[in-house]
């Protein structure tokens, strides 16, 4: 009312304006937009709801389940990044509900907040499988996932393994009270209970993070003098403590442990070819089998209701295979 | 009152805008923009339906499961953004929302489970800890005559901190039954028979009430007042501290409203949930046509706003658009809304 004075281009008569924001919300939805059919025509159509993208581990997990189910062109994958919300995870699901998918697949953000929309999504007749976090109770067709504690459990034996039976421990922990946290401390303590002479010195905490990591090994190794064996519950944990022991000439004859085992050039897989750690243990991502899954209850085969998945020592010796993975 | 300011004042409206604001004769103008922000709704409804995806001739898009989905999924952020509508209408603006949400919801879990407290209590009590928060951010905007932002700012960061002190960091779980919570309080977040949700009940329920309080009662009428021009006001003889503890009050009120159901619906009252809430409960009163200056605009267009947020998440959702990209297009349509509100010269 007051600056009717200025020259304002947006005053175009009422229809044109909005024939103009039409033309544009057209023009950016069409890509997208058109051709798309609720039941997927005959292909069998699978909604994946993924809890984030921004892990590195989960993106792993994607590539992984896109490049298999590419191998079954009677597949359609349908994809969708919950972004760590669990609102937003519960509506996409629901998405996937309305279009009536043929199977979901989902890896929960968090256990509780999903149960209830993938019990709707079960009980409405529709296949689940669950990846990696599980939901309460039992509504679901299959899980699939990895034990942490077995995992640590395999570092603890190995620890023993390289240290002789005997020496000191740093044990650096992801955040605390998070379930792998838990189970890979768990895991590596039952292990190592039964060397008297192998002693955990020093348990801090470095929240799963590189930069963490090297502060809290930094400190461990200022504080003790003899450190032979460093245990970080993820690769990158493990990278801190690395970095940490160059900078203070500490690396020689210390031996570094993660968990993890991604690929690529910033994986722990690498990291141990490039002899930064002694080894790490794969923590699988699940996409393979979740698709072979698929595939079977597509052709009404059976399916257990758990399926888990094993974990692999990576050495100097076979590293380079799990680089290129 | 002696303090002349307490926020900068808003840009100076013409005599005759101010008169009418006063008088409750909000005619044309408002009416006008109320009207765009459903045009705009029906716009996006149509678009919707020529893009859904459809399954045996029917578009998925109108399935009746799917509209109240979209009524379930923005009834949070549209309660958020009904007690926005006040805060924005007087000339402030209060960041503080998604984590008085956060806070709400995970104080509404401890009281449940950990102190077994029955569902009335813990509603009364996480309302009254709500309205608490919005009189200190009143207390500190009016008396310390500080801008809402600074103050609304500071107490987002204060209520995230509380919701993860009373839970002690982590997320805690709703568990029903025997030593867990009682069964009405997952009401809250049920729904009544196949399709009504009830969270999108208390939702249109909150815009039913604005609307009245914002039409029919003096306070309403001072809230726009305030908005349009605060000296004016003052002068006037409104009480405009009161209006200012009025809308604060109401603001997190409502946040924590919000988040009580926010934690029936996820059975989780999670310190960590909640962020950028604010930013969308700003976004869909700002498509509503209400303007972040103060003094003109509707809880009509608030929920018309919301509801086309809402349609326009479903739409790309139903299509599989990647996530990232439907920020940019909800970034996007936040531009649009505001250049074709412009249009009517506010």
């Amino acid at each position: 009312m007051n600056n009717k004075k200025l020259a304002n281009p947006w005053r175009a008569s009422g229809l044109k304006t909005w024939l103009i924001a039409f033309a544009v919300v057209t023009l950016l939805t069409f890509p997208q937009g058109c051709g798309r059919g609720g039941g997927g025509g005959d292909k069998f159509v699978i909604g994946f709801s993924q809890a984030n993208k921004a892990e590195p581990w989960r993106t792993w997990m994607d590539d992984t389940l896109m490049r298999e189910a590419a191998k079954h062109p009677g597949l359609e994958v349908r994809y969708a990044d919950a972004q760590q919300d669990n609102s937003k995870q519960v509506a996409d699901v629901e998405n996937f509900l309305r279009q009536r998918v043929d199977l979901l697949i989902i890896s929960p953000n968090e256990a509780k907040p999903l149960t209830g929309v993938v019990r709707r999504v079960y009980e409405s007749g529709i296949p689940v499988i669950i990846l990696d976090r599980s939901i309460e109770g039992d509504t679901y067709t299959t899980f699939i996932g990895a034990d942490n504690r077995e995992i640590g459990r395999a570092a603890g034996e190995y620890a023993a393994e390289l240290l002789g039976r005997k020496g000191n421990v740093v044990e650096l922990k992801g955040l605390p009270g998070s379930p792998p946290a838990i189970d890979r401390s768990a895991g590596f303590r039952e292990a190592i209970a039964r060397f008297p002479d192998i002693k955990i010195v020093q348990d801090p905490v470095a929240d799963w993070l590189r930069d963490k990591g090297r502060e809290q090994a930094e400190a461990a190794l200022r504080a003790n003098e003899q450190i032979d064996l460093i245990y970080a519950h993820n690769d990158p944990m493990g990278m801190g403590a690395y970095l940490a022991a160059t900078a203070m000439n500490r690396a020689s004859g210390l031996k570094i442990i993660g968990i993890d085992g991604l690929p690529g050039p910033e994986g722990g897989a690498k990291a141990v070819l490039d002899g930064k750690l002694s080894a790490t243990f794969l923590y699988p991502n699940c996409g393979k089998e979740a698709i072979e899954t698929a595939v079977k209850i597509m052709n009404k085969q059976e399916v257990p209701k758990r399926l888990t998945l094993q974990t692999s020592r990576i050495t100097k010796d076979n590293a380079a295979q799990f680089v290129g993975q | 009152m002696n303090s002349p300011h307490s926020e900068p004042a808003p840009e100076r409206k013409p005599f005759k805008a101010r008169l009418s604001a006063l008088g409750g004769l909000r005619l044309g103008r408002v009416q006008l923009g109320q009207l765009k922000a459903f045009l705009g709704l029906i716009a996006v409804v149509i678009l919707a339906c020529v893009f859904s995806p459809s399954r045996r001739g029917e578009l998925i898009f109108l399935d009746a499961g799917n509209l109240t989905d979209i009524l379930r999924q923005v009834s949070e952020r549209g309660i958020l953004a009904v007690g926005m509508t006040f805060v924005i209408l007087a000339a402030g603006i209060d960041l503080s929302v998604g984590s008085v949400l956060a806070f709400a919801a995970t104080l509404s879990a401890v009281m449940l489970m950990r102190f077994g407290y029955g569902t009335p209590e813990t509603v009364v009590a996480v309302l009254a800890a709500g309205l608490l928060i919005g009189l200190i951010n009143a207390a500190v905007i009016t008396m310390g005559r500080i801008q809402s932002f600074i103050v609304t700012l500071a107490m987002m960061s204060a209520a995230r901190g509380a919701a993860r002190l009373v839970s002690g960091g982590s997320g805690v779980e709703i568990g029903y039954g025997p030593g867990g919570a009682p069964q009405s309080f997952a009401l809250l977040g049920g729904k009544i028979g196949e399709f009504v949700p009830i969270p999108a009940l208390i939702f249109l329920g909150t815009v039913v009430v604005a609307w009245v309080v914002l039409n029919k009662t003096r306070f309403g009428r001072y809230v726009h007042a305030v908005g349009s021009n605060e000296t004016a006001s003052r002068l006037s003889g409104v009480s405009v501290n009161k209006v200012k503890f009025g809308v604060f009050s109401i603001c997190s009120l409502l946040a924590a409203l919000a988040g009580i159901i926010h934690c029936a619906q996820l059975e989780q009252g999670n310190p960590n949930d909640g962020v950028a809430y604010e930013l969308d409960a700003i976004a869909a009163v700002v498509i509503g046509g209400t303007s972040l200056s103060g003094g003109t605009g509707t809880v009509t267009g608030t929920l018309a706003g919301t509801l086309i947020i809402g349609v326009i998440n479903n739409i790309l959702g139903l299509n599989n658009i990647d996530a990232n990209l439907q920020l940019i297009f909800k970034g996007a349509i936040i531009v649009g809304a505001v250049l074709l509100q412009r249009r009517n010269g506010d």
